[in-house]
């Protein structure tokens, strides 16, 4: 610490201490995290050394594709200070309509990439729903985002009618997941390509700027001329868009489509975004620490499993684990944690 | 209006409610006595077939067992003349009680079937029924020490199929299809569902009583859910590779993951699979022979024939064709009979799906306790094995 004569701090050491300071927690949060999931890795490898072979590399890219997907569209909506329940509806709704449009067991009726894209357009749909009815309603997004959950899961009910499950047909779609490009499956590549998008809408264009903006102040930055609520649209479309995504490939994966595709979905996505670091209060955070999240919680579940843990004990244990995680990697941030607008 | 007018007016109005209740009497006691089997009807209370509407609750309406519990229900109200209202109760306990109150408080004499959400359930569900006046028989889940005979008339039956028999005959069929040596996984449903734990309990006694060397190397409850049956899968192909020989799934629904999943890992055919219901996804793998005929056992029982038969023993209790306290032990807490189907006879047992009317038909004619193939075999509770 630079001192002066008088023995008193200078204007300057001390902005650079706390500036040095704020450097340290910035970079302290996501080391420690990196640090635990190397330190889960190292355990479960000894409590199972087919933890560290390359089938069970895969599977874990496998198993962190959909939280990754969903994660990214998560992480943009939270940075706004809002959220996104709706995930699991859209997945619902987008899986199904995929699969009924593509060859399946129900109908010989196969509509190729015109399937994909309607279903992409269902989540973009359900985003823009979302997005518009919190901006120009001004309901909160908990509430509207809840209701569309369940709308999404209705219309997914509606769709799937009362007859047999439709299984996909074509093995070329139904085995597209899993299938291996470069070693590693190609559910997990399209996972890394919506990571990659995500970082550089969020660092390096201006609606991701934006997007910080509006989460560390919205007053603040709809004065300074950013139009916030299509910049709010906008990131809810998108979200709703990764949800489809991820809906399409978890019906894949299954090779058969159900309203309930993406069950359990959302309580993997928000704890990954959060533990990753991401405020939910908005403004603080990024697509890459969520990713972290992911992979923590991939490791976990997948590390426990292995390493032979009794079913009775795993959540438990998860859990705990977890919290000894946050505990120890996310003490100097502790404040994130704040109620979401 | 003079006291005089108002007097007639009292015995008019007194007259019209005399012979229209006598009116009512008289539709009832001819429905009972048209309908009597020889049971003493005359405390009972009897309702017209008019008065009555028909219930289904069902956990949802997208699993495949669920939709067939609502098709059993409606071919039979169709059949008998009479209105049904569906409960889809997505899932929630909470949404399923306030949807059945809410049909309760509207009048009619509700006879329903409800496939509970949770065990805890089934006493709501009951007290609710039984101060509406109506007659229920609940399938599948109820607290182990609620029992219809203590409650009175209006809890008319709880039914089932037993899940150590299904856990029996699948874990026969498995160990036989890998000649009674290896290594089998198994991924029951929610880890405290009683039907699941029942099913568990069955394969862990086959095993360890007929298959000495068939060795269950990990059992990882995957909740009912294809997505988590596939995961836990993975995660378990990771951990013992090509060494597992067999799969035990809970339910034909986690089949499907688990199935997908040794698909994706390339050993579907080396693998053989077992599980319960014999969905039509199931009948379609193990006709086309998918993963060299990967499936080798099912228990056969029917969403169709559960709701068929829970409405129709609440439907004679409810037009006094049965007193259910009159009833014994066995046709209160009932356990229906469960098929054990392979590769050589499934075909038998699925062609029942395509004509629902005429199982309905024998129904009808045979009761609900003896129409085959669900013939009632004996009383609950479901005793574990060993206990």
């Amino acid at each position: 610490m630079a001192n002066n004569n008088s023995g008193t701090i200078s204007p300057s050491a001390n902005t650079a201490s706390i500036s040095n300071r704020i450097n340290w927690r910035r970079l302290a949060e996501p080391s420690a995290l990196i640090a635990t999931l190397f330190a889960l890795i190292i355990i479960f490898s000894i409590l199972n050394p087919r933890f560290a072979s390359v089938e069970n590399l895969r599977n874990l890219m496998d198993q962190a594709a959909l939280p990754l997907i969903i994660g990214v569209g998560a992480t943009l909506v939270i940075l706004l200070g809002s959220i996104d329940l709706s995930i699991e509806g859209i997945m619902g709704s987008a899986g199904l309509a995929f699969v009924l449009l593509s060859a399946n067991s129900r109908s010989e009726s196969d509509f190729g990439l015109l399937a994909l894209l309607a279903a992409l357009l269902t989540g973009i749909i359900f985003g823009l729903l979302n997005g518009l009815i919190v901006t120009k309603v001004k309901v909160p997004s908990f509430v509207v985002t809840l209701g569309m959950w369940f709308v999404g899961l209705g219309f997914a009910t509606v769709l799937y009618g009362t007859e047999t499950i439709p299984v996909l047909t074509n093995p070329e779609v139904s085995s597209w997941s899993s299938t291996l490009t470069f070693g590693a499956p190609n559910s997990f590549w399209a996972a890394v390509f919506v990571v990659i998008l995500g970082v550089i809408t969020l660092i390096l264009t201006k609606t991701g700027r934006s997007i910080m903006a509006i989460g560390n102040n919205e007053v603040i930055a709809r004065n300074s001329g950013i139009r916030v609520d299509r910049i709010k649209i906008t990131v809810f479309a998108l979200a709703g868009l990764l949800s489809a995504v991820a809906g399409i490939i978890a019906a894949i994966k299954l090779g058969s489509g159900s309203p309930s595709v993406g069950l359990g979905s959302l309580f993997i996505t928000i704890p990954a975004v959060v533990i990753g670091g991401t405020a939910l209060a908005g403004g603080k955070g990024g697509v890459l620490r969520t990713a972290l999240g992911v992979l923590l919680l991939t490791v976990l579940n997948n590390g426990l499993i292995l390493a032979g843990v009794s079913p009775s004990f795993q959540s438990g244990l998860a859990g705990a684990i977890l919290i000894a995680a946050i505990v120890f990697a996310a003490w100097s941030q502790r404040d994130r944690l704040r109620i979401a607008k | 209006m003079s006291l005089k007018s108002k007097a007639n007016r009292l015995v008019k109005l007194f007259g019209i409610a005399m012979v229209a209740g006598l009116t009512m009497a008289g539709c009832t006691t001819a429905a009972t006595e048209s309908t009597s089997t020889g049971t003493e009807t005359t405390e009972q209370k009897v309702v017209s077939k008019d008065d009555i509407v028909f219930v289904a609750s069902v956990i949802n309406t997208t699993n495949p067992y669920f939709a067939a519990n609502i098709a059993g229900a409606q071919a039979l109200a169709k059949k008998l003349g009479v209105p049904i209202e569906i409960v889809d109760s997505e899932g929630s306990s909470q949404v399923q009680n306030s949807k059945i109150q809410a049909i309760l408080a509207k009048g009619k004499t509700v006879v329903m079937f409800v496939n509970t959400v949770s065990s805890a359930d089934a006493p709501i569900i009951v007290e609710a029924t039984k101060a509406a006046g109506g007659f229920v028989t609940i399938w599948w889940n109820k607290p182990d020490d609620y029992e219809p005979k203590d409650v009175g008339d209006n809890f008319v039956a709880f039914q089932k199929h037993p899940g150590v028999s299904s856990g029996e005959c699948t874990a026969d069929r498995l160990a036989e299809s890998i000649g009674g040596k290896g290594k089998i996984i198994a991924l029951p449903g929610v880890q405290d569902s009683t039907t699941s734990q029942t099913r568990v309990a069955g394969l862990e006694y086959a095993l360890s009583t007929r298959w000495p060397d068939v060795e269950l190397v990990d059992v990882r409850p995957s909740d009912w859910d294809p997505e988590l049956a596939y995961k836990n899968s993975q995660d378990l192909i990771t951990k013992y590779g090509a060494d597992i020989k067999g799969v035990w799934t809970a339910d034909d629904g986690m089949q499907i993951g688990a199935m997908k999943a040794f698909e994706d890992a390339g050993l579907l055919g080396q693998v053989k699979f077992v599980s319960d219901g014999l969905y039509p996804p199931t009948i379609e793998d193990m006709r086309s022979g998918r993963g060299n005929n990967a499936i080798v056992g099912e228990t056969f029982h029917r969403g169709w024939a559960a709701s068929a038969i829970g409405l129709y023993t609440a439907y004679l209790a409810a037009i006094g064709e049965i007193k259910p306290s009159e009833l014994p032990d066995e046709k209160r807490h009932s356990l229906f009979e469960i098929a054990c189907v392979g590769p050589e006879n499934f075909e038998e047992f699925a062609s029942l799906d395509n004509d629902i009317d005429g199982w309905i038909d024998q129904l009808l004619v045979n009761g609900p306790w003896d129409t085959a193939p669900f013939k009632l075999i004996g009383a609950g509770p479901e005793v574990l094995p060993g206990q």
